[in-house]
């Protein structure tokens, strides 16, 4: 049972990863941001580049990763969304997905279509009440909390995260203030981006690496946001780790429906609450 | 408000449908009829079949995006659904394919009832994300779950048994029945598109909030319209398991949505000629492309691109320019009046 929850866990903090900066997307630009998928894959595979075929450090891997996947994040907010805001949504979303399309392609051409293995960078095990668990999930767990306190903090108490916030609730009004509000939302984007990276890295020694593994990843974190609330930086924390357990507890009796069950949540939440978006 | 001042033009005026306006209907049905038995020698009969096909899921699609203004990326869960309906039922149950038909087209519908409670409620991007949820979750299913039933990966057979005269496993029996399901789709969308009740519909689409407050039960429309769209797409999927005499999880495969959205956008949505050109460019170009473009996936995403930033009308609303320049004062009408002179 302890490895069912420690496994929840953990999916729960790669979905609040790859949520969080999705959900900032919708709540700040009101953009369904269906390129989310590619700026995670490519992430992944920048990793299993270094790490694989140049035989870097793990960890340099998963920085260079991350930093990689910042200038395409701004590419594709600078070029594209930048250019459709305030436009019909269809057709952000439909911009968005050819560009996840263009970037599968992409991945498809140079790495091939082949999954590719990884494998655990750390491979210890901690023993805790007599149960020896894998540090490397129990390490996963302690860097989404981290990362939720972080952006708690610098949500807050940075003029920049206040800015955001503010843009959260009422954009106009921000843009009356004499502030540039598409500077902030391409940090926004960069952000997100970078943290979907990190999610993608972090999970790709658990999971196979294949061109299409963005899709799953972003419907559940579609879910998560459902869930949770758009653009609401604490139910997507608490809604992230809930689908997570939800997840590993439907793995436990019937391994194959542990996806099904958390559109099943995700719909029965959409029955009760009203959307109004 | 932009939308307002271009109805004032008389350009996106429910009832102007250019020179197609509603006495000529059946001349726009006969149009159809002669362009497809034209198409087939040039390219082959089973393909022009197909590509009819994939028109009726096109047209069906385009009622939910062009007409309503929800864009759906899961519409190939009831093509699925519809052709696994059909297939289990002639398998299973008796080799009649009409009752096989009519139950593939109210499961795919049934589905849509259900499903359409829940997804009609979003818009946007919520309402196409919330489709494609549901399509994985159709995919996944079929795939692995219900493999007894479905058989997983490899799908299975569908052999209709003859029903008197109507033979469907000879190829020309089957383009001109797939020609006559065509046709009837396209004159009940024609009609329902011009009554009221399509207007009422497209209104949801410029603005709901006003149509709420002319005292219209929105969510009720909406979700007639989306089960009506659901049951087409079944019905285009019954006929792809009818003409393949094959099903497999290809036909609720959450990448073919891709598809039917660009040949919508490339036709010109929110026209059902539109959706027709547009299906027959995307057919054409995904059958015989891939032969010169290896990558055709970044070809398909590069001109979708393309359609959202420079080229939003579509093939048809550029033809309808075309056609609304002739009559108001352009070549043709300037001839007629000399004539009648």
């Amino acid at each position: 049972m302890i490895y069912t929850i420690v496994y929840g866990l953990t999916i729960g903090a790669i979905l609040y990863f790859i949520s969080i900066g999705f959900s900032l997307t919708f709540g700040t630009m009101r953009v369904i941001n269906f390129a989310h998928t590619i700026t995670y894959t490519i992430g992944v595979y920048i990793l299993i580049t270094l790490v694989n075929f140049l035989k870097w450090h793990f960890h340099f891997g998963v920085l260079f990763a991350i930093l990689t996947v910042i200038p395409i994040g701004y590419l594709i907010e600078r070029f594209i969304i930048r250019r459709l805001y305030g436009e019909s949504l269809d057709y952000t979303f439909i911009a968005t997905f050819a560009i996840a399309l263009i970037g599968v392609d992409a991945i498809k051409w140079i790495w091939g279509v082949r999954p590719y293995p990884i494998s655990d960078p750390i491979g210890s095990y901690i023993t805790l009440w007599g149960l020896s668990l894998p540090t490397y999930r129990i390490l996963i767990v302690v860097i989404a909390i981290l990362l939720f306190f972080a952006l708690n903090l610098f949500f807050k108490k940075t003029i920049v995260g206040k800015i955001v916030i503010a843009a959260l609730e009422d954009k106009d009004g921000v843009r009356c203030l004499g502030i540039n509000v598409n500077k902030y939302f391409s940090i926004v984007f960069v952000l997100g981006s970078a943290l979907a990276a990190l999610g993608g890295v972090l999970y790709a020694p658990m999971s196979s690496v294949h061109p299409y593994m963005g899709l799953s990843i972003l419907l559940l974190s579609f879910a998560v946001i459902i869930v949770g609330g758009m653009g609401n930086l604490n139910g997507t924390f608490i809604s992230a780790f809930t689908l997570g357990m939800v997840m590993s507890i439907t793995a436990r009796y019937w391994s194959q429906g542990a996806e099904t069950m958390v559109f099943i949540v995700m719909a029965t939440v959409l029955i009760f609450r009203p959307i109004d978006i | 408000m932009e939308n307002y001042f271009k109805r004032k033009s008389g350009e996106d005026l429910p009832n102007s449908i250019g020179m197609f306006s509603r006495d000529r209907g059946i001349i726009g049905l006969i149009l159809i009829a002669i362009f497809f038995l034209l198409a087939t020698p040039l390219l082959s009969t089973h393909r022009v079949t197909d590509f009819m096909i994939f028109c009726i899921f096109a047209m069906s699609f385009d009622l939910l995006y062009g007409y309503m203004g929800r864009l759906s990326f899961g519409h190939m869960l009831y093509l699925g659904t519809g052709a696994y309906g059909c297939g289990l039922f002639i398998n299973y149950i008796s080799g009649n394919f009409l009752l096989a038909i009519f139950i593939g087209v109210v499961f795919a519908g049934l589905l849509a009832m259900i499903l359409g409670l829940i997804t009609v409620r979003a818009t946007g991007a919520c309402f196409a994300l919330i489709n494609l949820a549901f399509n994985h979750i159709g995919f996944f299913l079929v795939l692995s779950p219900l493999r007894g039933i479905t058989r997983g990966e490899d799908g299975f057979g569908v052999s209709p048994s003859k029903l008197g005269f109507l033979n469907l496993s000879s190829r020309p029996a089957m383009f001109v029945f797939v020609l006559i399901c065509l046709l009837l789709v396209f004159y009940f969308l024609r009609k329902l598109t011009s009554s009221p009740y399509g207007i009422l519909i497209r209104s949801i689409k410029e603005d709901e909030t006003r149509v709420r407050f002319l005292g219209y039960n929105t969510f009720l429309y909406k979700w007639l319209t989306f089960v009506i769209a659901g049951g087409i797409a079944g019905l285009a999927g019954v006929l792809t398991a009818l003409n393949y005499n094959f099903v497999n999880p290809n036909a609720m495969d959450v990448n073919g949505n891709v598809g039917v959205v660009f040949a919508c956008l490339i036709g010109g949505s929110g026209h059902l000629y539109g959706a027709i050109i547009g299906g027959m460019i995307y057919m054409v170009i995904s059958n015989f492309l891939p032969i010169y473009i290896y990558r055709w996936e970044m070809f398909l995403g590069f001109s979708l691109l393309i359609i959202v930033f420079r080229f939003r009308m579509g093939v048809w609303g550029y033809l309808q320019k075309f056609f609304d320049y002739l009559e108001r004062g352009g070549v043709v009408s300037r001839f007629l009046k000399r004539e009648a002179i």
